[in-house]
């Protein structure tokens, strides 16, 4: 019988979605092109002086997250839809365990935020004159969001990819998801540039990691229905 | 485990308000092929997809027993490999690679040279085990199809069309491969093909 855990199966689909990605590049490109592209026009258009000081913290901190996840949106969508599109969904369902497809799935998504956010954050700080004083809050604001957007985003996807694939509809079924946890990103991270206090993003982060472990507590009994139906 | 029967009772399948699959009823016996035979559309892989598990039929019933009693429908895929049409495998990896993937989520550890052997089985010479799945033709790509399906020696094979694509050579291998599971494996066979009719031990004929 089995003799794999389901972790070592996890980190098989990981590394066979990193290797695919690396040579087809996809999402990578997806999410590069449409991150740089974005913040490029931004920078242009309102720079790091268009801005009344009043409202730098309010604005900055919004336009930092609606750039990072739009660009997340344009390539973490395709996890699932991908599958079906090559035909090898079928082939993955009978040879895998459920958990063992969405945590190889969110570990590859986690990675992809994570890239994105290395390459577009401190471009935008240096671009938009965006000035941080609690940096250590900030990496916790980022870190906090990567992996509760990485949860939402992988069921979402898992659950368009059943219905036939349309990009539109991850967006739409986003919203109840991602609104609330967008909010509580752009107030944590408005608070991290703000103050070097930890305490500052604590309330940001405490919202964050409740909305996040909760998504992913519903994927993990929600995705094998998804999944096999 | 070994010895898995699958019996079906009464399986169909709707989609809307049309009927793909009437009543069928049937048992897939360990050791023993069964063909499953018919025109085009009569719903050869609606049935091998619903004894697969990867599609809920709209009435009926299937299960899988052991000598232990049914299994449980999530551990169906643990005893099963199934090769269709529909089907395929990673394009951006080699045929090697597909196969240590498959062989790891199934908790197999196979070195590479037993995957060859299985391909070289299958008819794919090894100069061609290392080159991505995306630039073969469609008789190769059926015959990485048919290895992962073969990889952890299933129970339960299930296979739609096995030869379609596939030249003399490669059809022969199938035969050879079908042959070599007769006695411990129950296969079943979707095919409109004469030839794979003759592997019959049991036929379920569908019609329109």
């Amino acid at each position: 019988m089995r003799s794999s855990t389901l972790l070592s199966e996890i980190l098989a689909v990981l590394a066979k979605e990193l290797t695919a990605e690396l040579r087809s590049r996809v999402a990578l490109n997806a999410i590069g092109l449409f991150g740089l592209t974005t913040l490029i026009a931004v920078a242009y258009q309102i720079g790091p002086y268009q801005i009344r000081e009043a409202d730098r913290p309010h604005l900055l901190s919004a336009l930092l997250w609606i750039i990072l996840f739009f660009a997340a949106t344009s390539g973490l969508s395709r996890v699932f839809v991908k599958e079906e599109d090559a035909h090898t969904a079928k082939t993955l369902r009978l040879a895998a365990r459920p958990l063992a497809i969405l945590g190889g799935k969110y570990l590859f998504n986690l990675i992809l935020l994570v890239g994105l956010y290395a390459l577009i954050v401190p471009l935008y700080c240096a671009l938009m004159g965006y000035a941080v004083r609690g940096v250590v809050g900030l990496l916790l604001v980022l870190v906090a969001g990567a992996v509760a957007l990485a949860a939402t985003t992988t069921i979402v996807a898992a659950i368009i990819a059943r219905a036939s694939g349309s990009t539109t509809l991850f967006a739409i079924l986003s919203v109840p998801l991602v609104l609330p946890l967008l909010v509580m990103l752009i107030q944590g991270t408005r608070a991290a540039a703000a103050s070097s206090e930890l305490a500052a993003v604590l309330p940001a982060l405490q919202g964050i990691g409740s909305l996040g472990g909760a998504v992913m507590i519903v994927s993990v009994y929600l995705f094998p229905v998804v999944w096999h139906d | 485990m070994p010895g898995i029967s699958v019996e079906f009772q009464r399986v169909g399948k709707r989609f809307g308000d049309r009927t793909v699959l009437a009543a069928v009823s049937g048992t897939l016996r360990a050791g023993r092929v069964l063909v499953v035979a018919g025109p085009n559309g009569a719903g050869k892989s609606t049935l091998l997809n619903i004894l697969a598990g990867v599609l809920r039929p709209s009435r009926g019933e299937v299960e899988y027993r052991c000598s232990d009693g049914a299994v449980p429908r999530a551990d169906w895929f643990e005893h099963l490999g199934m090769a269709s049409p529909d089907m395929a495998v990673y394009e951006e990896l080699s045929a090697i690679e597909n196969l240590r993937f498959f062989a790891r989520l199934r908790g197999l550890h196979l070195p590479d040279a037993t995957l060859s052997e299985l391909l070289e089985e299958l008819g794919l010479p090894s100069r061609e085990h290392s080159r991505f799945v995306g630039t073969y033709s469609s008789g190769m790509k059926q015959r990485v199809k048919l290895a992962q399906a073969l990889l952890h020696s299933p129970d339960v094979l299930l296979l739609d069309e096995p030869s379609s694509n596939l030249d003399a050579a490669g059809h022969a291998a199938v035969a050879a491969l079908v042959a070599r599971l007769r006695g411990h494996a129950a296969v079943a066979v979707a095919t409109n093909d004469p030839r794979e009719m003759a592997w019959a031990d049991a036929r379920i004929d569908l019609t329109l």
